[in-house]
């Protein structure tokens, strides 16, 4: 049945579908009460991100003359926000769609869907960090209902049983302590790409010669860490290791990590974030190395962008940056148990079986 | 041998050398990274349950199952007690092991059970069943708007949500895959 049918039948269930635009108007209140400015980029360009394990959805953009150019659907608008740091325009975000290809089936994806960027100028993952709880706090006082709120502590969120606080501060733990705390891993076996891929044997996962480190890195940290982030508070777990992170600043203390953070509630990863690298040889280097490792892995090739590059260049100002999954927000919001009972037209129904 | 990325629910796999039946899978991609599948495993042995996320490139071990098909003969505690049609041979099933099709269970179904060095380890129901209906209510009694099934009581016990036309005494043909009412037999 699709959800329309199913929405004419059960119209009670309306609620949990209109979640979404209370979420998205609280959104909006947020970041224009803050200062940001909202910007709208394009979601079909010739060079979108480089991100490894991301797949593109690729189209052609053709003329009335007859010329032809490739043409994809961005994965993130990442590269267009940054050049609009570099224009001046301060601090700005954006709620769009974007597209990601060649995913596996799950209750929190869903190939189109829509994300939310924010960036802010002569700041820094600190920074993003603190909007993050500013701004969840935000939409918990628009989105609640006033009967909940008279009979509960504030920012207490119920999720499918649960009941979860969203209060300041939220939990904080750098990778290298989850490892430690959760896998029994310290910080030098962690870096190692030898010495991760051999304690990750030892515990039991299948490691060989084609076995790398990120993969080791990753299932680690799925079986042993996740499963313990965001189970009463959100958790912002930060400061990833650097070959992680290709778009963010090195850490000055220790260059073996970047400035990047993810923030997770109910187990579920809701964005990723920045110090942004402002570096363009260094960037240049990394899209690269990133160009390379998409050919390996038999992914759609194509080159990075040139003119983002070329902001860089000019100068981009000290930033923070991040991007954060809606659909997976409207779910926690609205006490659904996956995205696709939020959105009115998930993709099983758009395509026939 | 399959892919972790290609292991799917009901698949029968060797996890740390114990057997595994795969009872939900899901996709995960960490924060872009590389594509993982996150199973829940229920050991067939013992039946106890557990979450695990494999690389989708890593190799999974499949279990060597054998089939065989059998008669349902009656419900114990905690087993569920079949039998071969031609050998009268029982075989015992955990009850654990079948979980929410127990209700679909009736001497006239023939079903498959499943063998792991001859030992069951599950039980393959067919497509659909037909079961009768011992209790059903009224159907006017419903909001026909808002909600144009309501639950009736089948022989073996358990409730299905069947539309409004369906009465006490009619025979209906059920989904063992989803649980779903699919129409009438009579």
């Amino acid at each position: 049945m699709k959800t329309w049918q199913k929405l004419r039948a059960q119209p009670h269930l309306l609620t949990t579908y209109l979640m979404r635009e209370k979420v998205i108007d609280a959104i909006r209140i947020f970041f224009k009460q803050n200062g940001f400015h909202e910007v709208d980029t394009p979601l079909l360009a010739e060079h979108p991100g480089t991100e490894p394990y991301l797949e593109v959805f690729e189209t052609q953009l053709k003329f009335d003359d007859g010329e032809e150019k490739r043409a994809f659907l961005l994965t993130s608008p990442e590269y267009a926000m940054k050049k609009l740091l570099v224009a001046g325009l301060g601090n700005i975000f954006q709620i769009c769609k974007c597209f990601r290809n060649g995913e596996g089936k799950s209750g929190t994806h869903n190939p189109e869907f829509t994300i939310m960027e924010w960036y802010r100028s002569n700041a820094d993952y600190t920074d993003i960090m603190r909007d993050c709880e500013h701004l969840f706090q935000s939409i918990w006082d628009h989105v609640t209902p006033e009967e909940f709120k008279k009979s509960h502590p504030r920012y207490r969120l119920q999720h499918q049983g649960k009941e979860y606080d969203l209060s300041t501060p939220w939990e904080r733990l750098s990778v290298a302590e989850a490892f430690e705390k959760y896998a029994g891993i310290d910080k030098e076996t962690l870096i190692s790409e030898v010495a991760l891929p051999k304690a990750a044997q030892q515990k039991g996962y299948r490691v060989d010669q084609h076995t790398t480190w990120e993969s080791v890195y990753n299932q680690i940290f799925l079986n042993e860490i996740e499963p313990f982030l965001g189970q009463k508070k959100p958790t912002i777990i930060y400061d990833y290791p650097a070959s992680q992170a290709a778009l963010s600043r090195k850490k000055d203390s220790d260059p073996r990590f970047a400035e990047r953070f993810e923030f997770y509630l109910v187990g579920v990863e809701l964005g990723n974030a920045f110090s942004e690298l402002t570096d363009a040889d260094e960037q240049e280097r990394r899209l690269l190395e990133e160009e390379k490792l998409r050919a390996a892995l038999g992914k759609i090739v194509y080159t990075h962008d040139p003119d983002f590059i070329d902001a860089l260049r000019a100068g981009m100002p000290r930033a923070g940056g991040i991007a954060v999954g809606i659909d997976r927000i409207v779910m926690l919001f609205a006490n659904a148990s996956s995205i696709k009972e939020t959105l009115f037209f998930p993709v099983e129904d758009m395509f026939d079986e | 041998m399959i892919k972790g990325g290609n292991i799917r629910k009901g698949s029968y796999i060797l996890f740390k050398d114990q057997p595994y039946l795969v009872t939900k899978t899901e996709f995960v991609s960490p924060g872009k990274g590389s594509a993982f599948t996150r199973a829940r495993l229920k050991n067939v042995k013992t039946t106890a349950t557990q979450e695990f996320t494999f690389k989708s490139v890593e190799t999974v071990e499949e279990l060597d199952v054998q089939s065989r098909e059998m008669q349902f003969l009656y419900l114990d505690d905690d087993e569920v007690v079949f039998m071969d049609p031609r050998t009268y041979e029982q075989i015992n099933v955990k009850k654990a092991l079948i979980e929410d099709k127990v209700g679909f269970l009736t001497p006239d179904v023939l079903v498959f059970i499943l063998l792991y060095e001859d030992e069951a380890i599950g039980v393959r129901f067919p497509l659909n069943v037909k079961l009768k209906v011992t209790y059903a209510e009224d159907a006017t009694a419903g909001n026909r708007v808002n909600a144009p099934k309501k639950p009736v009581t089948v022989e073996t016990g358990m409730t299905v949500q069947a539309p409004l036309f369906v009465k006490t005494g009619d025979v209906i043909i059920i989904d063992t895959e989803t649980g779903e009412y699919i129409s009438r037999a009579n």
